[in-house]
C-alpha cells in the first residue's frame, strides 16, 4: 500500500489530512458515538503521524476526559481523540475507506437492536422516475484524492 | 394519535420534533454519504409531518447542485438530508430514542463499504476491560445533551 493513499478530508474538502500509517480500525457501539455520527456507531481507525494538509478541524470536548473534531464548514466528522492518546480518525472520511476494515466492535453492550440486520436490508432499486434526478447530479463533494489550492501546506 | 419523536446533535444546540408515524428509514452506502457523515454509510428517516426546531437550527452545506446537508456547528453532528426545500430526512442516530427508528431498505449497495457483509461477525470488547479504561470510565463526566428534551440546557465543551 502506498503512504500516498493514506489521506482523506471532509465533504467540502475545506480540511485535509494525510496518515503516515494506520492502527486499528474498530467500530465503536457507544451512545455518544452514535450521536456524534448521527449514526448506528462510530467508525474510528488509529492514525499514526497525522498531519493536517489544508485547514484543521473545529474541536467539541464531548466529555471531560476527549475531543471530537469536524469540518466547521460542512460538518463531517473526523477525528476522536481521548487526552493522552493517538488521533483516531473518522473511516469514512478517508479517501479510500475500503483500507480500514474495521476488526473489533467496542461496547457491544450499546448495540442496537437492529444492528445484526443492517447487511440483510432489502435493496432499493432505483426507479426510472428517478433517473433524471441521479442524472442532474452535479457534485459538490470534494474528490477522493488530495487537491492544490493556494496556502496548502506540503 | 400519533407517536412523536425527538432529537438532535451531541451538544444540544440543535433539537427537533417531528410527529410519526416513521415514512421511510434507510441506510445509503453511496460515497457522498459515507464521506459526509465520516461513515460506512448514512442512515436517515423521514417524515410525512413537518420537522419542527425546538432549538436552534442545522447550518446548511449544499453538497450538490440538489441537496443541502444540514450539522450542528458547534459539535458536527450530521443531522439532515433534503432535496430542495422539501421537508429534511433526520440522520437516525441523533434521534433520542434510537432503537425506535428502524431501517428497512439500503440504498447504493453497489457502493458498499466491504465491511459491511461482516459487521455482526467483528470481535467483540467491552469497554473497560483494561484498568486504565476502568479509571477513565470512573471519572468520565459526559457533556453530551441527554436523550430527551430540556427545558434549560447550555451547550458545554
Amino acid at each position: 500500500m502506498s503512504q500516498n493513499e493514506l489521506t482523506g478530508g471532509c465533504q467540502c474538502g475545506a480540511v485535509r489530512f494525510r496518515a503516515e500509517s494506520l492502527g486499528r480500525p474498530s467500530i465503536c457501539h457507544c451512545r455518544m458515538c452514535q450521536k456524534a455520527f448521527g449514526s448506528f456507531f462510530g467508525p474510528l481507525v488509529t492514525g499514526h503521524g497525522v498531519v493536517w494538509t489544508r485547514g484543521q478541524p473545529k474541536l467539541f470536548r464531548s466529555s471531560n476526559l476527549a475531543n471530537r473534531g469536524f469540518c466547521a464548514d460542512c460538518g463531517t466528522p473526523l477525528t476522536y481523540q481521548a487526552d493522552g492518546h493517538e488521533l483516531e480518525l473518522a473511516i469514512g472520511a478517508l479517501d479510500h475507506p475500503e483500507l480500514a476494515a474495521p476488526t473489533i466492535q467496542v461496547n457491544p453492550a450499546d448495540r442496537l437492536p437492529y444492528f445484526e440486520g443492517l447487511a440483510n436490508l432489502p435493496m432499493q432499486q432505483r426507479s426510472a422516475e428517478r433517473e433524471p434526478f441521479y442524472a442532474a447530479v452535479v457534485s459538490y463533494q470534494h474528490p477522493d484524492h488530495d487537491t492544490t489550492r493556494s496556502g496548502d501546506s506540503a | 394519535m400519533s407517536e412523536s419523536f425527538s432529537g438532535g446533535c451531541q451538544c444540544g444546540a440543535v433539537r427537533f420534533r417531528v410527529e410519526g408515524p416513521v415514512n421511510h428509514a434507510s441506510i445509503c452506502n453511496c460515497r457522498m454519504c459515507q464521506k459526509a457523515f465520516g461513515n460506512l454509510m448514512a442512515p436517515f428517516a423521514s417524515f410525512k409531518a413537518p420537522v419542527e426546531w425546538t432549538r436552534g437550527r442545522p447550518t446548511l452545506f449544499r453538497s450538490s447542485q440538489a441537496v443541502q446537508r444540514g450539522f450542528c456547528n458547534k459539535c458536527g453532528t450530521p443531522l439532515t438530508y433534503q432535496v430542495g426545500e422539501g421537508n429534511p430526512a433526520l440522520a437516525i442516530g441523533a434521534f433520542d430514542r434510537v432503537n425506535d427508528i428502524v431501517p428497512t431498505i439500503e440504498f447504493a449497495r453497489e457502493n458498499r463499504h466491504p465491511v459491511l457483509d461482516n459487521l455482526d461477525g467483528l470481535i467483540p470488547e467491552d469497554l473497560g476491560s483494561t484498568d486504565e479504561e476502568r479509571n477513565m470510565l470512573a471519572i468520565l463526566r459526559s457533556f453530551q445533551h441527554p436523550d430527551r428534551d430540556t427545558d434549560n440546557w447550555q451547550p458545554q465543551g
